[in-house]
């Protein structure tokens, strides 16, 4: 019955990530996982709808490249490490290609994918109202956010945003068993709900785990299993973003992305080294210690500030 | 106190300004930059008692180092509570938060922010961010600081965009909307600090920054601002707040960039 959904990234990647899907990207400003991000991108997806409350620099590589028709989400920044060029780009001036944007705020995206996860219909919130994200809509036309009076006669009227449930979710966290029980700790972001209302996730971890070690701790569990099609092994498959306990952001690289990717010339170089140049994340590894060298490499190992454990005896 | 402190710059000053509103025991949700440095530096003088908290989900923070980012993993070891968006900003729409930060590239005279574009929203000349957080803060804290470059393009008669409403039209539209938050209570630009009339919801100037006069104030703003009747200047940061600020809150320069 338990059946191994591991798999590498691009066996994944091929398997369950079609040409125009709603896929949610999971992490925020964390536990992006950038080794399927890459994948994504070396294996050409195209026409696809990115969703999440908050994107960086990973949208700004699959805006780039051309794979993203549109982006639903709050922000797409790098907070002050700067703007984010190829997104500025593909807005201003339709390079490489025009995209459309659906503006929501970080909660109300927030409150579409619990509602997902919930099965709950729409959510009103009291974000949104006033703004001019109420006035302008892309594709979804009408059915973005609507407003509605309060049927329990508070007399207000609230915004109203629709229950997201996109085709599939990526994301990296700490560890998973072979079947997909997620464990994830440190910051949250967008997890667990933004998982739960997708119809399919693959998850890529540092570590996969036995089920017993999962049994051992399950209040860190995120989610269940069976919506998980796939378990990729990638120790850090994040980097230049985090994982708790595992290693630490890597500002530099963030950096010297920006930097580079000022003009499409810098972009595109910056991509071919670091994207389309290598197969996979072992050979962005090596690339990266190779480049860096092995101490910089280990100046982003986390430090050991491991809890307590809880005893779940009855 | 060494002279070395005496010399502030404008991002320092500003730092102190958003500081000083901020009261001991307020709920705080704290952003990046500018924001994140004035509310630390309320921590660790006249408000220890903030319970700090980041929309990645991280409350009442106590971390050892400067964070970089909302999500920075610095902000985890130490938390009373960590959870992810739906905590972090829940608090926010629940409405049981103080004090919140906002910014944006341009606000007009009754607080309303523009974080999305410059031109036209569908064609435009410049594209931001976006909302994020922004939005949902302005919704949901009793009432926010908003930190601003001032310049007369960025406070203009109309913004571009509404990302995060103000006081609307001014008078009684916020209140009309029905929202938990009550909205901005004092923007702090690099001129000036700027509050707004208890009636009309109109911003005046309340103080200009050090070397600066009324008219250089009015001059870069895109309508014909409002003045106190007790204008005054700034009140210079003392230099024990300036050293904190260079030694303890930003040692490498990131928020504070050197002059």
């Amino acid at each position: 019955m338990k059946v191994s959904k591991v798999m590498t990234a691009k066996e994944a990647v091929a398997k369950f990530i079609g040409d125009g899907m709603t896929v949610l990207v999971g992490g925020f400003f964390h536990s992006i996982a950038y080794d399927i991000t890459h994948e994504i991108l070396r294996q050409k997806k195209k026409h696809l709808t990115i969703c999440t409350p908050s994107f960086n620099e990973h949208a700004d590589q699959m805006i780039g490249s051309g794979c993203v028709d549109r982006i639903v989400s709050s922000y797409v920044w790098m907070e002050v490490f700067g703007p984010l060029y190829s997104f500025r780009r593909a807005m201003e001036k339709g390079i490489p290609h025009k995209i459309e944007m659906e503006d929501y705020t970080n909660f109300s995206m927030m409150a579409r994918l619990v509602a997902g996860a919930l099965g709950i219909p729409y959510v009103p919130v009291h974000s949104l109202k006033g703004s001019d994200m109420m006035k302008y809509s892309a594709w979804m036309g009408d059915n973005k956010v609507k407003l509605m009076k309060d049927p329990f006669g508070s007399g207000v009227e609230h915004a109203v945003v629709p229950a997201l449930n996109p085709d599939i979710g990526y994301i990296h966290a700490q560890r998973a068993d072979e079947e997909g029980n997620i464990q994830m700790w440190g910051i949250m972001g967008d997890a667990p709900f933004s998982m739960r209302a997708c119809k399919q996730v693959i998850v890529s971890v540092e570590e996969i785990v036995s089920r017993e070690v999962i049994g051992r701790d399950p209040n860190r569990t995120i989610m269940p299993a069976y919506k998980v099609v796939a378990v990729v092994e990638s120790p850090y498959g994040s980097h230049p973003k985090n994982a708790q306990g595992y290693y630490n952001v890597d500002r530099d690289f963030i950096f010297k992305y920006i930097q580079e990717s000022r003009t499409e010339e810098g972009w595109k170089k910056f991509m071919d080294e670091w994207v389309y140049g290598v197969a996979d994340r072992t050979e962005y590894l090596k690339k990266y210690i190779d480049t860096f060298g092995m101490k910089k490499f280990m100046s982003l190992k986390a430090k050991d500030m491991s809890s307590g454990s809880v005893n779940y005896g009855f | 106190m060494a002279d070395k402190y005496t010399d502030f710059t404008l991002q320092e000053l500003m730092a102190v300004a958003a500081a000083r509103e901020i009261k001991d025991g307020e709920k705080v949700i704290i952003g990046t930059g500018l924001p994140l440095i004035g509310a630390f530096l309320a921590q660790k003088t006249h408000a220890p008692n903030i319970v700090a908290i980041y929309e990645s989900g991280a409350i009442d923070c106590k971390p050892i180092f400067t964070p970089f980012s909302v999500a920075d993993p610095v902000l985890v070891p130490g938390a009373a509570m960590q959870g992810g968006l739906v905590e972090g900003l829940g608090v926010v729409h629940a409405g049981d938060l103080d004090v919140g930060f906002l910014g944006g590239a341009q606000i007009d005279k009754y607080g309303n922010l523009n974080a999305h574009v410059i031109g036209d929203y569908r064609n435009p000349k410049v594209r931001f961010a976006g909302s994020g957080g922004s939005n949902d803060i302005g919704a949901g804290c009793k009432r926010t600081i908003v930190m601003m470059l001032h310049q007369k393009q960025r406070f203009s008669e109309k913004v571009d965009f509404v990302t995060t409403p103000g006081y609307l039209g001014g008078g009684k539209e916020r209140e009309k909307m029905g929202f938990p938050g009550g909205g901005p209570s004092v923007v702090v630009s690099t001129m000036a600090i700027l509050r707004f009339h208890p009636e009309t919801k109109e911003m005046y100037l309340a103080s200009y920054h050090p070397g600066l006069t009324v008219e250089d104030v009015k001059a870069n703003t895109g309508w014909d601002l409002k003045v106190a009747s007790d204008v005054k200047e700034t009140e210079r940061p003392a230099p024990e707040l300036i050293r904190i600020l260079r030694e303890e809150l930003d040692p490498t320069g990131i928020f504070l960039k050197k002059k």
